[in-house]
């Protein structure tokens, strides 16, 4: 049974009823793969927000658990280290029933044996059929969809994407924001203030947020914003506008959402930056700061949090952080996201 | 030896400046007729059917051997070349060992005789020893040797203070110091040119200032040496960018003795390729192919990886404008001929170049195709203008580069009218990173005679 939903001026948006298989029943996903998020819709999205909230329905049952990829082997394929990303889908994964097995590869290259390509043709010879990747060149995920059968996921590449981050962060935003029927964000000010020019994060939220219609802001120093002046001028013609900006209470006036970023020690070494106290002092997210923004404007965080950093931590823990909302979020997402590559996987569409 | 006669085909001799409907004969090799067709014989012959021009000199050439045969051979980069429509290449010196003292000039040289190939095979050789940028290579050595010039490409020569010795003990040998201008202290893990697609991509950026910095500290220290050293010679090769352009074009403006030469793939391609657009970059336009719904192939194709990256659409076409009014001297491939293993892996990690020297004239016809480049410019430069930068050492600098009666037949037959698809199959290189494998491209070489023999000879020539 499937619930049809009137998405006002888009088609009617056909939700999935997750408690089966997925590929028993017609649903308006065609993509193959989740690489990246530029190839999202606005209805692609919205299908994957509606399949989200019947997953959270699924979380709140007493057992946690629905059958639909019962049999089907998810391989969650790491070359980077990360905790909340990795077991986010482990337990996505595992709460649709299907079977995980978890790969924690070294940091690969020519020089160091196995390549990506072999690596992932032995994946798939040991019964892959789903694989999350994460991969700490931007691209990877493209050269493993190449060669392998199933559905690639991407969990983050290089500073090129995080499609299921993007996608809960909007999701989170929807589910504090929106009135049920729309995402919420049209025209609202998101602002993400920090390392963009590292952030996978960052370049993820730019699509989703301007194919939602937010006023997106992205804040930091200059030396980690390099290149996005260029990205908003293209974008910006194609409607997909943004503002570039080091100026951090120009960017948090009337904020109503605000993403601070993690910050690396590495960046003081290459020279990017002077001090983490410099960059505490004039770009954390404190509480005076977040004054600046709408009294009750969200306060988000991918994590792992660098707390008296990029964020202070009353800040963090405060009445407007949803950054625990964000963790949970993350499953119901990556629930809907396995559940609709599965379906398109097994009725054997080739739109990637 | 060769006999060949072609009439009614449209000629191209850059070294007297002109183009027309002729024909040539050829008897034993050697080139004894070239006669222009005038008036109602010249009827119906144009410059969109067979085209014959002089054999095609590439300055810049990675041939593999010694080191990595794998990758390319003398013998597989010689018969290349041919099916290019090249008959005189320079290798470049960063093979391993580095062709940093004469004896690995003479493996090399024997290596191409053994091939059989007639095309003319010359070397740079490296400016330091063992490319490190540490202490001078043999260069009076290999002077001698029979060297045209010196190089470290792959990299620039880091230290000011060694290019500048360079500079002036080359140019008392009357040689040119040819760099690959970097400075890479600004691209330390750089990925794609820094700008749009790169920060879309989150590819780690090439910045522009990094070309147009080496170029500036090229030229300052040229202009120093030549107050002591008039022969010295600068010759910067693969100029990518609009700015590093503008920097040679004042240089040469105020009579500094530098040339440089611009490659194929950057005054065709673009930065917008990375991410999965296939079209020229005088068709790019806005240059955001995500807007125009120009993607038609997935992005990170390893293939594109090349150093200096592609660049913008600005910058491609400026290249386009500095042959048009000579700054730029030369076209050059950086035919650079990488392994399946060395290309099939993650963007960031695949090795850089493009195996180039079969499809450059495709790439030159499509520019010339869009009127963004005369033929006989585009042939020059081909020609004439890498033959001046080597002057007396091609073995054609005695009779000329032109189509000149009674010399040894070096020339090239294509047709205009014909377009061949590149495949590994097609590609005579061992190296098949082509980014236009699939593609067709305009121009079919037909016949490349070198020195008198045919080094290649199409399916339809005869």
């Amino acid at each position: 049974m499937s619930a049809v939903i009137d998405g006002g001026a888009t088609p009617a948006l056909v939700v999935p009823s997750v408690d089966v298989a997925p590929e028993s029943q017609p649903v308006g996903w065609r993509h193959r793969h989740l690489l990246d998020v530029d190839g999202l819709t606005r209805a692609d999205l919205e299908l994957v927000m509606h399949t989200a909230d019947a997953m959270r329905e699924v979380l709140a049952r007493p057992i946690a658990k629905v059958p639909a990829l019962r049999g089907r082997n998810v391989t969650i394929l790491f070359y980077e280290a990360s905790t909340r990303t990795r077991v986010s889908f482990e337990v996505a994964a595992k709460n649709l029933s299907a079977d995980v097995v978890n790969i924690a590869a070294a940091s690969s290259s020519v020089t160091k044996g196995e390549s990506l390509v072999d690596t992932v043709r032995t994946v798939e010879a040991l019964g892959a059929q789903m694989l999350v990747m994460r991969h700490g060149v931007s691209g990877a995920p493209y050269l493993a969809a190449e060669v392998f059968g199933g559905a690639v996921l991407n969990g983050g590449d290089g500073w090129h994407a995080h499609p299921t981050q993007a996608l809960l962060d909007l999701y989170t935003m929807r589910s504090r924001l929106g009135d049920g029927g729309s995402i919420g964000v049209e025209g609202r000010k998101v602002v993400i203030l920090g390392d963009v020019l590292h952030s996978r994060v960052a370049r993820s939220n730019i699509w989703s947020l301007t194919a939602a219609g937010a006023d997106l802001w992205l804040c930091g120093p200059p030396t980690l914003l390099r290149g996005f002046d260029a990205w908003a001028s293209r974008g910006a013609a194609a409607g997909r506008r943004f503002t570039v900006t080091s100026d951090v209470d120009a960017a948090l006036r009337d904020a109503e959402v605000v993403m601070a970023l993690r910050i690396q020690r590495e960046r003081m070494a290459s020279g990017l930056l002077p001090s983490l106290r410099e960059y505490a002092a004039r770009y954390g997210l404190t509480r005076e700061r977040l004054g600046h923004a709408r009294p009750d404007a969200l306060v988000m965080h991918p994590g792992p949090m660098n707390e008296g950093v990029e964020i202070a931590p009353d800040v963090a823990i405060g009445a407007q952080s949803v950054i625990t909302d964000q963790v949970t979020n993350g499953v119901a997402i990556r629930m809907a996201l396995l559940y609709l590559l599965a379906g398109v996987h097994a009725a054997g569409s080739s739109d990637a | 030896m060769t006999d060949l006669e072609i009439s009614r085909a449209w000629l191209v001799d850059p070294a007297v400046g002109r183009e027309g409907p002729g024909e040539i004969v050829v008897r034993d090799g050697v080139l004894t007729a070239v006669t222009w067709l005038e008036g109602a014989e010249a009827d119906g012959v144009d410059a969109d059917g067979v085209v014959v021009a002089p054999g095609f000199i590439d300055l810049h050439t990675h041939l593999r051997e010694p080191g990595n045969e794998d990758a390319e051979t003398v013998a597989s980069g010689l018969a290349a070349a041919a099916h290019g429509g090249f008959t005189t290449i320079c290798a470049m010196a960063n093979t391993t060992p580095a062709l940093d003292e004469p004896g690995v000039l003479d493996r090399v040289r024997a290596a191409g005789f053994a091939s059989g190939s007639p095309v003319e095979l010359l070397a740079h050789g490296a400016v330091t020893t063992g490319r490190t940028g540490e202490t001078l290579a043999a260069l009076g050595e290999l002077a001698d040797a029979g060297v045209v010039g010196f190089s470290d490409d792959g990299s620039p020569v880091r230290s000011a203070s060694i290019l500048r010795n360079a500079l002036a003990y080359a140019g008392a040998l009357g040689l040119p110091i040819v760099d690959h201008p970097e400075d890479q202290t600004l691209t330390d893990g750089a990925e794609a040119n820094e700008g749009f697609v790169a920060t879309v991509l989150g590819l780690r950026g090439w910045p522009v200032a990094a070309e147009e910095a080496a170029i500036g500290r090229d030229l300052a220290i040229l202009a120093d040496v030549t107050r002591d050293v008039p022969g010295a010679r600068l010759h910067l090769t693969h100029v990518s960018t609009m700015a590093g352009l503008d920097l040679v074009r004042r240089a040469k403006a105020a009579g500094l003795p530098v040339t440089c030469d611009v490659t194929p793939h950057h005054f065709a391609l673009t930065e917008e390729w990375l991410a999965g657009a296939r079209r020229f970059a005088w068709d790019a336009g806005g240059g955001d192919p995500w807007a125009d719904d120009a993607l038609v192939t997935g992005p990170y194709d390893a293939s594109l990886r090349v150093n200096p990256p592609l660049r913008c659409p600005e910058d491609a076409l400026a290249c386009l404008a500095a042959l048009a009014d000579g700054t730029a001297d030369a076209i050059a491939t950086d035919h650079a001929p990488h392994t399946e293993v060395d290309k099939a892996v993650e963007f960031g990690l695949a090795a850089t170049g493009i195996s180039g020297i079969e499809t450059a004239l495709g790439l030159v016809l499509a520019a010339v195709d869009a009127g963004r480049l005369s033929l006989g410019r585009a042939m020059a430069a081909l020609t004439t203008g890498p033959a001046a930068i080597l002057g007396a050492h091609t073995r054609r600098g005695g009779t000329g580069v032109g189509l000149v009666e009674g010399a040894p037949a070096d020339l090239v037959v294509f047709d205009r009218s014909a377009s061949w698809t590149v495949s590994a199959e097609t590609l005579r290189s061992k190296g098949k990173n082509s980014p236009l494998v699939g593609m067709s491209l305009p121009g079919l070489v037909l016949l490349t005679l070198a020195r008198g023999r045919v080094a290649y000879e199409g399916p339809t020539g005869d």
